[in-house]
């Protein structure tokens, strides 16, 4: 494989990641407050339409405010039900997810019915850095992308900031490490959960629109294809901290990136192997994360109190 | 007696919640709600032929459902029923035509159908054993390792129906061989795709009614909420994971061969279809209970089918309408059983907490048990 094609594999990395930093950084806020959003892949695929929809009249930067806001909705109904009248959160995480699959669905077969053409809107532009990007290999990739992959980068740096020097994110450990004390101690966990659902739902609607606004231009019925799904599995691999997610997500943009290019090299294997690639390494990865917490949180307790291991239980 | 009133004024305003989103929705595509209500009827009831439909697309729902029910009572989530639908359809199918290759001709229809169930419920079986010893083993979130299972099925099946299943004609969908006459399913009414398969709901039910009165039952509703108590009943992490899933994932085999043996007698890419998620939305939509799965199939497959109608009908509404309406239905659900649950008017319908941390809900009250849930009922309401 020629140096070209790895400058766009890597290239198509950094694209297919950014959403994924982008909703996982959100997720990250609820799970850290001890909280579960499994409506994410519904939020992103309801936020990728109404992106487009309204980009189409009023451009880019409305379409991707758009998307936040449809998210936040949605986000806030979760919030209500599940958080308010005491729904069982997975049960309305997926009930989300329906929603949102079947009203971008609905909503864009109206606006484009069958046999009409798709509506393209403009996509957000590259930069170009001037000679940066021309470094070979890496030169594309890292400075020939667009201000949205930019601005994840930004948002990622933001949230490791936040957990780490202001209030609000201690509070929020607070409240996922122990709402009992923390509320002892003046934090409101119900309220900062709701603001992290809040900041995970506006995220994950924004996820949505990166994919429609920053490299497809269009919207099409199930083009998440599971990636709100992918963004849960990264969570947990990057153990919830905004480096581990960037790393998790840019792992997961990589192989779906490799997928997607070497199908058309000399390399000859069933093309279903390749989409199911980076699915299958998330499943491994998963697997390998989970096995190293069991293995850390056994370690600890054994040391603490050897009885007590063998009876506890962890998330089934 | 409050409480039950409660319980119906709260299923009513899901009804009309429903209602009103139908109605926003038929609006916005600029037609009239009235004949989408006619199409709707329409689709369901016009002809017999629809009436088979009915019973078609209920069906595979219901038994989904029904053999999700053990996993979702233990609180194991799994979410992998559209995967092992299509690992049991890949099983059902090659040993069906395996049999007829080495056989010949002469095999009977029930010789078939037994291999063909047996193989679905195998094939479906297995591919939810790995979730299971991931879970069990290493403890790997049993909702995050299905869901990712179900791509990989996809990618299997399609590369089976291109290589080693593949008809070998040449065709514009990759699709199986047709199956032995023989080992397609009857019908069941004369001119509908209704075939004698849907009679298995009932055996299902029955399974069903069967184990929900064994002790085995019991312990897994303790295991739940008390696993260290469901170990001194006699049941392990390990049995209650296996055990359930293995379940769930022999039904949803079934389901895979009853749709290659009962309607389309051939493998295609779209077996699934939707039915794994349709089912565990079933099964927490009729509260884990049977009759109450039974009817929310009914309606599920009814929607699917009255949403052709009311597109029919009205020319500009998208049958993707049926979607809507599941996913505010299901909602709708899961507040009312949320707030029923609360006010100590039923015992919660959906599944447990899934983490250690749930254990404690995020207001910092201790999740209600059952000796204090009847406490709140009067200050709630």
């Amino acid at each position: 494989m020629s140096i070209e094609l790895w400058a766009s594999i890597l290239a198509g990395a950094i694209v297919l990641a950014t959403p994924l930093v982008i909703a996982g950084l959100g997720e990250g806020f609820v799970e850290r407050a001890g909280r579960l959003n499994l409506g994410i892949e519904g939020m992103m695929i309801l936020g990728a339409f109404v992106a487009v929809f309204v980009a189409s009249f009023a451009g880019l930067v409305a379409g991707l405010a758009a998307a936040m806001l449809t998210g936040l909705a949605l986000a806030a109904l979760m919030n209500l039900v599940v958080y308010r009248l005491g729904a069982n959160e997975i049960v309305v995480g997926l009930a989300i997810t329906m929603l949102g699959l079947g009203l971008s669905t609905y909503l864009y077969q109206l606006w484009i019915p069958a046999g009409q053409t798709n509506v393209s809107v403009p996509t957000a532009p590259k930069l170009g850095l001037g000679i940066l990007t021309d470094i070979p290999l890496i030169g594309p990739a890292l400075f020939g992308q667009s201000p949205l992959v930019y601005g994840a980068l930004v948002l990622a740096i933001a949230a490791w900031a936040i957990f780490r020097f202001t209030r609000f994110g201690l509070q929020v450990r607070a409240v996922g490490a122990d709402p009992t004390s923390a509320a002892l101690r003046g934090v409101r966990p119900r309220q900062i959960g709701a603001q992290t659902l809040l900041i995970g739902g506006a995220l994950a609607g924004l996820a949505g629109s990166v994919i429609t606004l920053g490299s497809i231009g269009a919207f099409s019925p199930d083009i998440t294809a599971g990636r709100g799904y992918i963004v849960l599995a990264i969570v947990i691999m990057g153990r919830m901290t905004p480096v581990g997610i960037a790393i998790g997500a840019l792992l997961f943009g990589f192989l779906q990136s490799f997928s997607l290019l070497a199908q058309s090299t000399a390399i000859q294997l069933p093309s279903e192997l390749y989409q199911t690639f980076p699915y299958a390494i998330t499943l491994i990865v998963l697997v390998l994360t989970s096995r190293a917490a069991l293995r850390r949180h056994l370690g600890r307790h054994l040391r603490r109190d050897p009885g007590r291991a063998s009876g506890r239980t962890l998330p089934a | 007696m409050i409480g039950r009133l409660r319980g119906w004024m709260l299923a009513g305003a899901v009804v009309v919640a429903v209602l009103v989103v139908a109605t926003v929705l038929i609006l916005i595509a600029g037609a009239d709600p009235l004949t989408g209500l006619q199409g709707l009827i329409a689709g369901v009831s016009s002809s017999p032929y629809r009436v088979g439909e009915l019973l078609v697309g209920a069906v595979p729902i219901a038994i989904v459902a029904l053999t999700l029910i053990p996993a979702l009572r233990a609180g194991v989530f799994s979410v992998g029923a559209e995967g092992q639908v299509i690992f049991g359809a890949i099983f059902a199918t090659a040993a069906t035509l395996g049999t007829a290759g080495l056989f010949g001709e002469g095999v009977p229809a029930p010789v078939y159908w037994v291999i063909g169930m047996v193989s679905g419920a195998l094939g479906g079986a297995a591919f939810a054993l790995l979730p299971a010893w991931l879970a069990e083993r290493w403890h790997v979130n049993i909702i995050l390792s299905t869901l990712l299972l179900n791509y990989i099925a996809a990618g299997f099946l399609g590369w089976t129906l291109r290589t080693w299943l593949a008809s070998g004609e040449n065709t514009a969908t990759p699709q199986s061989q047709q199956l032995p006459e023989a080992s397609a399913l009857p019908d069941l009414i004369p001119g509908t795709r209704a075939h004698i398969g849907v009679l298995l709901i009932i055996v299902v039910a029955v399974l069903f009614e069967w184990w929900r009165r064994t002790s085995q039952a019991t312990r897994i509703g303790v295991f739940a909420e008390r696993p260290r108590l469901a170990l001194r009943l006699g049941t392990t992490r390990a049995r209650t994971l296996y055990g359930t899933m293995l379940v769930s994932g022999a039904g949803a085999g079934v389901v895979g061969w009853l749709q290659v043996a009962g309607v389309n007698e051939r493998l295609f890419n779209s077996v699934s279809g939707g039915v794994g998620f349709s089912g565990l939305a079933v099964a927490l939509l009729g509260a884990l209970l049977p009759g109450g799965i039974l009817l929310a199939a009914l309606f599920f497959s009814a929607l699917t089918a009255g949403a052709l109608g009311i597109q029919s009908a009205t020319g500009t509404v998208p049958s993707s309408i049926a979607d809507v309406i599941k996913g505010v239905l299901l909602l709708g659900v899961a507040a009312v059983a949320g707030v029923t649950a609360r006010s100590g008017a039923a015992r919660p319908a959906a599944a447990p907490p899934l983490t250690d941390v749930a254990a404690v809900t995020p207001d910092g009250e201790p999740t209600p048990t059952p000796a204090t849930e009847s406490a709140g009922t009067e200050e709630r309401s």
